[in-house]
């Protein structure tokens, strides 16, 4: 693993710079950088050079950055706007929803709020809380705040914004004033959010800059380089269907590896993998569109745009470039979201033939978006690779057979030895706990992929904390994800315990929520002991049965009432032990 | 002289009658196996530890062990079962193994693809039919064939009462079984003498296979197997006793001259009342002067070979403290079965289904043979009879329920037509299931009959009885040293073929052509069946045939099966020619 990188982004130096210090400081002893300091200091005060600060600061007016985040770009978002905001002269303070005191909101003066809609209109897992009691009749008054809200959502789903548009509603309605209008952003966030948090720090922006000469120090920040938003490439080492030729699934184990150091990853993170879109579902888009033989085109369309997602936002932007009376009927009779329900963007222009632009069907289009995978590995024991875990995803709808783009780019488009572009997407709510505490995983299917960084991990640094494994799928035989690897790891002991769950195996459909209950005793006396619960894998019904499983546990094990069980199963959620990486 | 005894006999010394890790290795999930020395034990219990050898080159890629699963053999008597406990086997081999069921050439059926998590389960849904699964494999005294013969309904109920009796007494008594598969109670193990009054804590040197026959079929091929009993019955049908036969068996390995099949020798008669004992005693002289230092050369027909049958029947009769009488006459006709509706002495109705090679599946776009069985079972209230050529009978059928039961035949295709050459043929497992498989066998077997059908017919021999059985390795499963036309795989799409043994199952074949495929199986028997069809005498069989006509040298007995081999007539050229 490389050194821990010392200085902040922030520091006052040029990249290439900064990196050139954190080499030297990262190593130096405690000795060698207090001598550093002092040099300077005197180096600098003999030659009339020091900073000027008997200038007094005036005092920096606090702004609020609320954010409810599930796969880390909300979060990401409300570091950028304390940045901006930082140099704009207020004193940010950042909070998140999983945080949240609701009853402290009418002290804040001026809130930029972020809020990720999440599955079918549903606030991030951590945010679940806080957002409910806002919602609820219970909420203060907030007369007197000033507020912003910046929406993050996916058109491919009904609930465009759903999270965000509800809070913009409800700090009106509870007497907030709304500072600047609100942003709905797709999945190409990062422009539109950029000159939105811009142009709202203006707006809300305090009467006098500050002194240019004062150099912050954010010391409260996490050191370590941030990681680059620029994609980077990577070479495919490895590239194996890990399912069994008689599987019905196929999940790709990729190892990456890097021209370099890999990308400062730590187990929980994730890497965004930058797709390529089918070239024939492209062929087939352009020649329903009149385009068959615009090459360039149809090689942005492949690279760069989104040719599958179809929602409301897209008939409607059909309509308006062709005019399609029978789409227009459609919009305006609205049907348009029941229509575009498990159809995509091939289906409009098969169903609805028309002659476009290679502009306007640019404008149908949404860039293409990144999907982020959960690395399945540790530097520690890897190295500079990363290993990713991608099941394709295939199914048919309306008489068609659908590919999911990323997972079968990975599947079917890329081979060892070529190459993809990735970044890397940390994820700090979903971190190794200090290597003597216990942890539960449980993570079925491709939600393995952390727990397999984390078993790796804790074999590296020699954790005293034990770790217990519950991983399902379909077939025992066939679908055994890794299975010689968590041998091996119950061997050496970095993995204390495994429990399985196969749901094709037996008659009655067992699934890893049901082992846990099972294993009730066992779980609620490690979790009373203070392990950690990792939940990863499908948000929508796992990860609520396994929450309900692990509430019955309780209620069973320690005798609890249901509410008790439910409050006990809270406090691990505010603890923050109980954590989940679902999607 | 003492040699080092086999590693088995070490392992069973150790097991704890039959316990060994079974227990533990049961909670171990995250392997479909179990430990070595268990997989040796497992067997006692029924089942054989397996993998799925068409997966194995992409397992270790794929960062998966073996596909592991557990081939279960159910112990049933004679093969008798009722109609209930036909659908509870349906279900299991539905809910827990790979969907199909097999019957096999002991009368009995065999799970395949059972994975270690389904194994208590399904050991507990057999046990809830009534059946069980204990010393159908292992170094025990295995499944007891019994003639399902249904014309002579009193002398197969005899016969059928006999081989429950032999299975029942010789039965280990260890509670392991009911431990480690049913949770029973962990008994503490006693006196060996009380744990295993017959076997002891080392049972039998090697397996031990047992039937009882009735003339003048031999479908349970009597002379392949150990101990063997052949009713002779008086002139009104009636058992007045029978004659023992010892010191048969299939079992040899490629190479390997001092290991060979042998067919049994009639030892002597006995009265119907000291069939038990003679069983008994049989067994245990096996047990105590079998060579337990060489698996090889462990069966008890080397034993014979070695002592001698007359030492032999004086240690039986000194135990069972009387003498044998002298064999009384006997006369086989066939060693396979009758197919269709026969109707018994007693007025009840039997059908005779075909399974080819005993696989009851539904076959798509073809037969629906589980379906179409579970129908007749849903409908049936006889009992049905697995045949020892894996084949079925739907036995004891009441006149007024025949109409249904062929309604369901009709249904599901389960009278499709097989030629006559398929009508007689046996395959054992081997791929992909079977460890011990050289070559193809159940899968291949039906395509090679087709080729040899097309040439039978063009030789007019299409309605020409001839028995062919295949096995993928040596060891003799499908018993193909006693069929007229034997192929034992020697390696990938290899078979050695064997030819001249007798349509009764009375005479051992001789290697006639040796590590060849398909093309070269087909172009050495063609002209075999040229001359078959030309120079055959009135009523004479094909395996009689090739031996009078000189095309292969006659077997005598278990030594002589490797001498005078090859092609004894001038059939070179046509090998050739295919080659």
């Amino acid at each position: 693993m490389s050194a821990a990188a010392l200085l902040p982004q922030t520091a006052p130096f040029g990249d290439d710079d900064r990196l050139s210090l954190d080499r030297v400081l990262a190593v130096a002893s405690v000795t060698q950088r207090a001598w550093l300091a002092g040099f300077l200091a005197g180096l600098d005060a003999g030659q009339g050079n020091a900073p000027k600060t008997d200038a007094p600061p005036r005092a920096a007016e606090p702004l609020t950055i609320l954010f409810a985040s599930e796969s880390g770009n909300a979060e990401r978002l409300a570091q950028d706007v304390a940045k901006l905001a930082r140099k704009n002269g207020f004193k940010p303070s950042i909070v998140d929803f999983a945080d949240l005191d609701v009853a402290d909101l009418p002290r804040q003066g001026r809130i930029v709020a972020i809020a990720a809609t999440w599955g079918e209109g549903d606030p991030p897992a951590r945010a679940v809380r806080a957002y409910g009691e806002l919602m609820g009749d219970a909420a203060p008054r907030l007369d007197g705040v000033t507020f912003a809200v910046l929406a993050l959502g996916d058109t491919a789903y009904a609930e465009f914004c759903a999270v965000g548009k509800a809070l913009d509603a409800r700090f009106a309605e509870l007497g907030a004033i709304r500072a600047v209008e609100r942003i709905d952003c797709d999945l190409d966030f990062e422009a539109p959010a950029a000159a939105w948090i811009k142009s709202t720090l203006a707006t809300l922006a305090p009467a006098q800059a500050p002194q240019d000469n004062v150099v912050a120090v954010d010391f409260g920040a996490r050191g370590g380089i941030e990681p680059s938003r620029e994609p980077i490439p990577a070479e495919i080492v490895e590239h194996i269907d890990l399912n069994s030729s008689r599987s019905d699934k196929e999940t790709i184990h990729l190892a990456l590896g890097f021209d370099g150091p890999a990308p400062a990853y730590e187990p929980g993170d994730a890497l965004e993998l930058f797709p390529e879109n089918d070239p024939a579902l492209v062929d087939a888009v352009l020649a329903s569109t009149g385009l068959a033989t615009d090459d360039t085109l149809r090689e942005a369309l492949r690279t760069e745009r989104d040719v599958t997602t179809l929602s409301v936002k897209t008939l409607d932007a059909f309509v308006s470039l062709t005019g399609h009376a029978e789409v227009r009927r459609l919009v305006e009779d609205g049907g348009a979201r029941a229509w575009t329900e498990g159809r995509q963007l091939i289906d409009l222009v098969q169903a609805y033939p028309a002659t476009l632009t290679a502009d306007q069907l640019r404008t149908l289009t949404r860039p293409l978006p990144p999907r982020a995978y959960s690395i399945a590995s540790s530097r520690r024991e890897v190295g500079d690779e990363a290993h990713l875990l991608v099941a394709a995803v295939r199914y048919e709808s309306f008489g068609r057979l659908r590919s999911g783009v990323a997972s079968t780019y990975v599947a079917d488009r890329v081979k060892a030895g070529g190459a993809l572009r990735v970044r890397l997407k940390p994820n700090r709510h979903f971190r190794l706990p200090d290597s003597a505490t216990d942890i539960i995983m449980v993570g079925p299917g491709t939600g393995v992929a952390p727990f397999r960084a984390f078993v790796q991990e804790r074999r590296a640094v020699g954790a005293t904390g034990r770790s217990w494994l519950f991983y399902g799928d379909r077939r025992y035989t066939h679908d055994f994800l890794y299975q010689l690897e968590w041998q091996d790891a119950l061997k050496d002991g970095s993995l204390a315990r495994i429990d399985l769950a196969f749901s094709r195996d037996t008659p009655e459909k067992t699934y890893v929520q049901h082992r846990l209950f099972q294993q009730r005793r066992d779980v609620v006396d490690w979790l009373e002991g203070g392990a950690r619960l990792y939940v990863c894998g499908d948000a929508k019904a796992m990860a609520k049965d396994l929450r309900a499983a692990l509430v019955a546990a309780y209620a069973d094990v320690k005798a609890l009432t249901p509410d008790a069980a439910e409050a006990a199963v809270a406090g691990l959620e505010r603890d923050k032990r109980y954590l989940q990486d679902v999607y | 002289m003492t040699k080092e005894l086999s590693r088995n006999e070490r392992i069973k010394e150790a097991s704890g009658y039959l316990r060994g890790t079974l227990s533990e290795g049961l909670t171990d999930i995250v392997t479909g196996a179990i430990a070595e020395d268990d997989q040796q034990l497992v067997k006692f219990h029924g089942m054989y530890l397996q993998d799925d050898r068409d997966l194995r080159p992409e397992r270790t890629k794929k960062k998966l062990e073996k596909a592991f699963s557990f081939m279960i053999r159910l112990r049933i008597a004679g093969g008798v079962v009722t109609p209930q406990q036909w659908l509870q086997i349906d279900r299991i081999g539905r809910d827990y193994a790979n969907g199909t069921l097999r019957l096999t050439t002991r009368q009995t059926f065999q799970f395949h693809g059972v994975i270690k998590s389904n194994l208590k389960t399904t050991m507990q849904a057999i046990d809830a039919a009534l059946l069980d699964t204990l010393a159908a494999c292992g170094d025990v005294n295995r499944n007891v064939l019994a003639s399902t013969n249904p014309h002579q309904s009193r002398a197969h109920k005899e016969a059928h009462a006999l081989a429950a009796a032999i299975s029942d007494h010789l039965l280990p008594k260890t509670p392991a079984y009911r431990e480690i598969w049913l949770d029973g109670e962990k008994i503490a193990g006693g006196e060996e003498e009380v744990v295993e009054p017959v076997y002891g804590r080392t049972y039998l040197p090697r397996k031990f296979k047992t039937v009882v026959a009735v003339p003048p079929s031999n479908e349970v091929d009597v002379f392949a197997q150990d101990l063997g009993f052949i009713a002779i019955l008086d002139d009104a049908g009636e058992i007045e006793g029978w004659n023992v036969t010892v010191g048969g068996g299939m079992g040899m390995t490629h190479g390997e001259p001092d290991t060979y099949p042998r067919t049994a020798d009639v030892m002597g008669f006995c009265a119907p009342e000291d069939a038990l004992r003679v069983a008994e005693a049989v067994v245990t002289v096996q047990r105590d002067w079998g060579d337990r230092t060489s698996r090889k050369h462990a069966r008890l027909k080397y034993t014979i070979e070695d002592r001698g049958l007359d030492a032999f029947r004086a240690e039986v009769e000194r135990r069972i403290g009387k003498p044998l009488g002298a064999p009384r006459p006997f006369r086989f006709e066939s060693n396979g079965d009758r197919y269709g509706w026969t109707q018994g002495e007693d007025g009840r109705q039997h059908l005779t289904l075909f399974i080819e090679n005993g696989r009851i599946r539904d076959i798509p776009g073809g037969p629906a043979l589980m379906t179409g069985l579970r129908r007749i079972a849903e409908v049936h209230d006889g009992e049905f009879r697995l045949t020892a050529n894996q084949n079925v009978i739907v036995a004891n059928v009441r006149p007024e329920n025949r109409t249904a039961i062929e309604a369901a035949v009709a249904a599901h295709g389960l009278t499709s037509h097989a030629g006559a050459l398929r009508r007689n043929a046996m395959a054992c497992v081997a791929l992909p299931t079977c460890g011990l498989a050289l070559a193809e066998s159940e899968r291949y077997l039906p395509d090679l009959v087709t080729a040899l059908e097309e040439r039978l017919a063009l030789h007019g021999l299409a309605e020409d009885e001839i028995t062919i059985r295949m096995t993928g390795c040596p060891n003799g499963c499908a018993r193909p040293y006693i069929a007229e036309i034997g192929l034992v795989g020697r390696g990938p799409e290899r078979y050695n073929l064997y030819l001249g043994a007798a349509f009764d199952g009375s005479r051992l074949s001789k290697l006639y052509a040796e590590d060849i495929g398909h093309d070269a199986i087909v172009a050495a028997l063609d002209p075999l069946f040229a001359a078959y069809a030309l120079e055959r005498r009135e009523g004479e069989r094909f395996g009689d045939f090739v031996i009078r006509a000189g095309f292969v040298a006659r077997t005598a007995n278990g030594a002589d099966f490797h001498a005078r081999t090859g092609s004894q007539r001038v059939t070179a050229l046509a090998l050739e020619a295919a080659q």
